[in-house]
């Protein structure tokens, strides 16, 4: 294990890292609520709940951290809490300055979560300044801002805020102590080793002097200090718990003047008192009576009985409408499994009912509506199991908010970001693929998009800038985008780079194919090469990435108001619904989602128009015609059949009929991939295993949609 | 075989829990909050309760409350694991009508060692 | 079995080699490679692939590519009869067909019965060629086959757009 780490007590039956995976888990998603809570919080009408809720992510860390032995993750955490339990108590005023820190520090956590998962050795990363400036916020000041690097343009920094509500007195502060700190009995004396490292490493907590303690079990220490006994207790507790310390002032009288906590210890020679860190509570019911040493510890001062509704603690949250759901983790790989082998069921109840065809219905009227069970029973079923793959987009857009907003901060911008859609699905798949390249068109948008404040505001703009990025299902696909409100794409710049880079441009050129241009390899039009975006790496990988999902990337942009990026993707349609058509002899699928109508032709509906294109009317509209039989070169045998029957599909906005020999049904297709083994073919999605066990060809509607504009 | 319900909304936690009385021949139930745990409680009568104070929804000592309330509840031993043993946790626990106490981080075999001396 | 050299070179120890033929010639490709071998079945035919790829057919439910090695290394004639067969082979980026005039056997050939193929001016992409071997009085051309299939005139490898 790395350094850092220790071995929680108990004896070789426990082994506690069995546990420790799920802990790293959970810790990951508490810090990443906390951030987004973090985020979320309104510094002025900061309510109850939701200070409590983000104190809970930390709390919840650090004991998990210090219950596995996680001592460093568990001491910053506890600084944390510390800070956020002020704040949920209405000590302190939150402001950014606490935010920051707070989040900076959820960052270290989860790089020396990191460290302890991987079992990485050698130094961890020193934490001493975010400590220090936790510390100082927590005790209500305003500490120097982190030796940060230094910023590339002059960053809105929040003024420093007037520290809000005198603390209250949970330590009274009487000045400088010398005190006399205990720690025994210790199950392992060393686990109290990084006590002395908390006073080298919070600048102003004092100074310690170990001294001998005369007891194997017990170590003491001399300490200088001027923060009260609670603080120090808190600051121990992830070292040794507090019934196991005893703090004294030195020089004070015998007991009774001094400030004794918890327990006296034991004088040498009595038996020693059973493990501390437990109790209970004398007279309260379910405590065993009797022998077997029920430590029975009693705080009875005189005050006044807590009303049975509860005492000074802070009140427990409001039970919230908050429905918990209630979830399991499975591996991804038997989810994969569990989709394969609905789509082998698919293709084999495919198949049935094809060969049930031929059956007479009223002879096998059983059969036949067992059959039909079957279809439907498989239909859900197949529904069921795509949708354990889908989550939503929010999974995705969720990681952007603090990306952009130390990503603007760091440029010196003012940007606001918008998302809408989050709750559009997505195959799990789909998502660790997208985020790379959407992750470089917001950064983009960011960099290059949105001006200086002081830029925009020049320009009749508000200072601050926005960027939306949206996600909606359209058919079949699922469209994403990034706008954003800045300067948009300069056309002129654009042609002219690419003049210099000896690409073949005309100024005839449409809009969109111009800025079609940028997605060349190596094109950037960037002035100042910012270490954040521009090296020109980056669009023409984002494309290649998207086309690898069998996806589109198409852009429009305003000069001076803005620009939008559009990803379109097909929704992973492992299965399908499909409607099969013959050309020739052979056997096309085309996605039902797309199929709009079909109708047989008579010669005169349809036109040639220049260029040997054909167009139909259908009802009042003209649409261009797609001869299946000459885009797949389908070989024709004398007296065979020709083609007079028109599917009409809509795709990108726009429609088409393609013209087929006939109809052959429609029936639910599980969708193969043809690159697998093959290569991408033109017009062509993928390939589907009908029910004779032959390959049929499923079409692109999209591309062959295009490829009658031209 | 007694019968422990087991009450943190932290999942690793939970579980070394679990395990743990599990190992040592208890039947565990896990609830993840006050309001998880108090629903559980309507349908099973538990031989102990071992509740985490800090929980979303109803917290550890509003759970304890409520099941002192409850006619099944009111001599069971509930036990809090809290972060914190001060003198004001212990007023609140003690008003609340916790039986006792366990202060984390624990390990396995304190959890165990406390459970034998409190279980019916 | 010896650890396959990646340039192709002769290597020490005796390799099994699936021999085929082609026409009046015979080759040998490295039986690992070889995950079965069946009949020709009508594959699915794929528009404006080159002429040697027939299409691609399914494999228990997965999708193969069909290459008909007769016509890429034109041959005289391609014939689909019952005897015609196809070696399915399972290489590190993809599964394809390969359809051959028949299969002979599986040999194995000692380093010490291999030649260094000298230039051959022929239709087989010499640089596939990793040499040649003799059993009595059998010639084989051993093929990298696994270089051979990824090379672009195979028509496997998407060139990019």
């Amino acid at each position: 294990m790395t350094e850092g780490h220790q071995e929680s007590g108990g004896g070789d039956s426990f082994d506690l890292s069995q546990f420790y995976q799920i802990f790293f888990e959970e810790a990951g998603e508490n810090l990443d609520l906390m951030e987004q809570m973090l985020l979320n919080l309104n510094l002025e009408t900061a309510d109850d709940e939701e200070l409590n809720g983000i104190f809970r992510c930390a709390h919840s860390v650090k004991g998990g951290a210090a219950t596995f032995g996680f001592a460093d993750v568990a001491e910053l955490t506890h600084q944390m809490e510390s800070l956020l339990d002020r704040l949920r108590r209405h000590e302190l005023q939150p402001n950014p300055m606490m935010v920051d820190v707070l989040l900076e520090s959820a960052d270290a956590s989860r790089v020396l979560l990191a460290r302890h998962q991987t079992g990485e050795t050698g130094e961890p990363p020193s934490n001493a300044d975010l400590v220090r400036r936790i510390s100082e916020l927590a005790a209500g000041g305003a500490p120097a801002p982190a030796a940060a690097p230094p910023a590339p343009a002059p960053v809105v920094a929040p003024p420093v805020p007037v520290p809000v509500a005198a603390p209250a007195p949970l330590s009274a502060n009487p000045g400088v102590r010398q005190l006399e700190i205990r720690m025994g009995p210790l199950e392992r004396p060393d686990q109290v080793d990084g006590v002395k490292d908390l006073f080298r490493d919070i600048v102003g907590l004092g100074s310690v002097a170990e001294v001998a303690s005369g007891r194997a079990d017990t170590r003491v220490f001399h300490a200088t200090t001027s923060s009260s006994n609670e603080d120090l207790l808190d600051l121990f507790a992830f070292h040794v718990s507090r019934e196991q310390v005893n703090i004294r002032e030195m020089g004070a009288a015998a007991p009774g003047a001094a400030t004794w906590t918890d327990r006296d210890d034991p004088p040498p020679g009595a038996p020693v008192a059973p493990a501390p860190g437990f109790g209970f509570f004398e007279g309260a019911p379910g405590v065993p009576t009797g022998g077997a040493a029920a430590v029975t510890v009693e705080a009875t001062e005189a005050r006044p009985a807590a009303a049975k509704t509860g005492a000074a603690k802070p009140a427990p949250s409001p039970v919230a409408a908050q429905p918990e759901a209630a979830t399991i983790r499975v591996a991804i790989s038997k989810v994969d499994q569990l989709i394969n082998l609905v789509g082998e069921l698919v293709i084999t109840q495919a198949m049935l009912a094809q060969n049930s065809q031929t059956l007479d219905p009223a002879a096998n009227q059983q059969l036949m509506a067992g059959l039909a069970d079957l279809d439907r029973n498989t239909r859900d079923l197949q529904e069921s199991v795509m949708s354990i793959r889908m989550i939503p987009m929010s999974i995705v857009f969720s990681r952007f908010p603090r990306m952009l907003r130390d990503l603007a901060s760091k440029l010196g911008k003012k940007v606001e970001f918008v998302t809408q859609g989050e709750a559009t699905e997505l195959d799990k798949g789909l998502v660790e693929k997208i985020t790379d390249p959407l992750t470089h068109l917001v950064r983009n948008s960011c960099d290059h998009g949105i001006e200086m404040p002081a830029d925009r505001v020049a320009a009749g703009k508000p200072e601050t800038g926005t960027i939306t990025l949206s996600a909606a299902h359209q058919g079949g696909s699922i469209v994403i985008e990034v706008r954003d409100d800045g300067r948009g794409l300069s056309r002129e710049k654009i042609l002219n780079k690419a003049r210099e880079r000896g690409l073949e441009v005309s100024d005839q050129m449409s809009d969109g194919d111009v800025w079609q241009l940028i997605f060349a390899p190596g094109f950037s039009t960037a002035e100042v090469v910012t270490d954040v975006s521009g090296r020109g790496v980056g669009m023409d990988v984002v494309k290649k990435n998207i086309a690898a999902l069998n996806g589109t990337v198409e852009i429009d942009s305003s000069e001076g108001y803005g620009m939008r990026v559009s990803v379109r993707l097909p929704l992973t349609l492992a299965i399908m619904d499909g409607m099969s058509v013959g050309v020739g002899d052979e056997v096309y699928i085309l996605p039902l989602s797309s199929v709009v109508e079909s109708f047989q032709v008579k010669d005169d509906a349809v036109n040639t128009v220049a260029q040997g294109s054909r167009l139909v009317k259908v009802r009042d509209e003209y649409m261009p015609v797609i001869e299946l039989e000459k885009v797949f070169q389908v070989p024709r045998y004398d007296g065979g059949k020709s083609s007079d029957i028109m599917v009409v599909v809509e795709a990108e906005g726009s429609r088409v009929a393609l013209l087929v020999d006939e109809l052959l049904g429609q029936q639910q297709v599980v969708v193969k991939n043809l690159e697998t083994n093959y290569r991408k073919v033109p017009n062509v999605s993928g390939a589907t295993i009908l029910g004779d066990g032959k390959v049929a060809l499923i079409l692109d509607t999209s591309t062959l949609v295009r490829r009658s504009r031209h | 075989m007694p019968l422990i319900l087991a009450v943190d909304d932290s999942p690793s936690m939970r579980k070394m829990v679990s395990f743990t009385l599990a190992g040592a021949g208890y039947q565990v139930v896990e609830a993840v909050d006050g309001i998880d745990a108090y629903e559980k409680a309507q349908s099973q009568t538990f031989d102990l309760v071992l509740t985490d104070q800090n929980m979303p929804r109803l917290d550890g000592l509003g759970l304890t409350r409520k099941l002192r309330e409850h006619p099944n509840f009111k001599t069971t031993p509930i036990l809090m694991l809290t972060t914190e043993s001060s003198d004001m946790m212990k007023q609140a626990g003690r008003a609340a009508g916790a039986t006792g106490w366990l202060v984390k981080p624990f390990d396995p075999a304190r959890l165990l060692e406390v459970i034998k001396k409190v279980i019916k | 079995m010896s650890e396959s050299d990646q340039s192709g070179k002769v290597v020490s120890g005796p390799r099994e080699y699936l021999t085929f033929r082609l026409d009046q010639e015979e080759y040998g490709i490295d039986i690992l490679k070889v995950q079965e071998i069946r009949g020709y079945e009508k594959p699915t035919r794929i528009a404006n692939a080159p002429e040697f790829i027939k299409g691609v057919v399914n494999l228990r439910g997965t999708i193969v590519p069909i290459i008909d090695m007769r016509l890429k290394f034109n041959c005289a004639q391609a014939e689909y009869n019952s005897f015609t067969v196809v070696i399915i082979l399972n290489l590190r980026n993809r599964i394809v067909g390969i359809v051959v005039d028949s299969v002979s056997d599986v040999m194995e050939l000692a380093p010490e019965n291999l030649k260094a193929a000298p230039d051959i001016d022929g239709s087989v992409d010499s640089s596939a060629v990793v040499g040649l071997g003799s059993v009595g009085d059998r010639m084989l051309i051993l093929l990298d086959i696994e270089k051979l299939m990824s090379s672009v005139d195979m028509g496997l490898v998407s060139v990019e757009a």
